[in-house]
């Protein structure tokens, strides 16, 4: 039964892995980071009910409040990004070089 | 059994959601099929008694993430023209298909071997509020304050970052 969640989240972190390294929008390419958080909220939520231990739940809360963080910040580089160059493609993402 | 029929159900949704986020390509789309996997997760969590998760997938994810990343896309008004240049991604997912799948069997493998996969019965306050408080606040409490930190920087980096004005930048 536990294995069954387990698959699933195995599942949902190998599409969003896909997704960061298949796609060129920025938006898609964020919410596929964020698909992965959420498989590895879903490990941790089912092995904590598999060891009865409520340790799992806390470390979900904290991976919510670091997608948050993340979200806040992402959002806002992405704008200034839309801003400066005009459009949305990661390749865009090369002016960062040194 | 209910809750083997429940547990089906949401996976399907889960993964057609997903799908739906890697393989549309206008991201409005991806994002309202992300919704839905979202949702989906929050009763996948109701379904494994973690009931304090539950409520916070659906406000702080489904709710405020979710909102705040529809409202970015709205407000840089993305069209067609705005959209980059996609034509080869088949090939790309076909490529990234290749090399994934031998790390999914990898790890479907070894999730298999997971020892005492059955269901159990768990105590009554097994994910609730109460529970998952008092664990928060007695052997987490320094991840906690440090979470706040986090928190904090990131709302001060965001204003600054997207507030910059344009004869400094």
């Amino acid at each position: 039964m536990i294995v069954n969640y387990l698959s699933l989240s195995v599942i949902l972190f190998c599409l969003g892995l896909l997704g960061v390294i298949s796609r060129r929008n920025v938006f898609t390419v964020f919410m596929s980071i964020e698909l992965m958080l959420n498989a590895a909220n879903l490990m941790f939520v089912a092995v904590a009910r598999l060891h009865e231990s409520m340790d799992g739940h806390v470390l979900a809360l904290m991976v919510m409040a670091v997608a948050a963080a993340e979200a806040a910040l992402a959002l806002a580089v992405v704008i200034l990004l839309h801003k400066h160059k005009g459009n949305l493609d990661t390749n865009v993402f090369s002016l960062l070089r040194g | 059994m209910i809750s083997t029929l429940l547990f089906f159900g949401f996976s399907i949704l889960a993964v057609a959601g997903a799908l739906g986020l890697v393989l549309l390509r206008h991201p409005m789309n991806g994002a309202m099929s992300f919704i839905i996997t979202l949702i989906s997760l929050a009763g996948l969590y109701a379904l494994l008694s973690a009931k304090l998760i539950f409520a916070i997938q659906l406000i702080v994810y489904a709710g405020a993430i979710m909102s705040l990343i529809l409202f970015i896309i709205m407000f840089l008004n993305i069209g067609e023209k705005d959209l980059p240049d996609e034509s080869g991604r088949w090939l790309y997912f076909i490529g990234g298909a290749v090399v994934i799948t031998p790390l999914a069997m990898f790890l479907l493998k070894v999730i298999g071997r997971v020892p005492g996969g059955d269901a159990q019965i768990v105590g009554n306050g097994f994910g609730s509020v109460k529970g998952v408080g008092s664990v928060l606040f007695q052997e987490w409490l320094l991840p906690f304050e440090v979470v706040s930190i986090l928190l904090l920087v990131a709302l001060v980096g965001a204003v600054v970052l997207a507030g910059k004005r344009e004869d400094r930048a």
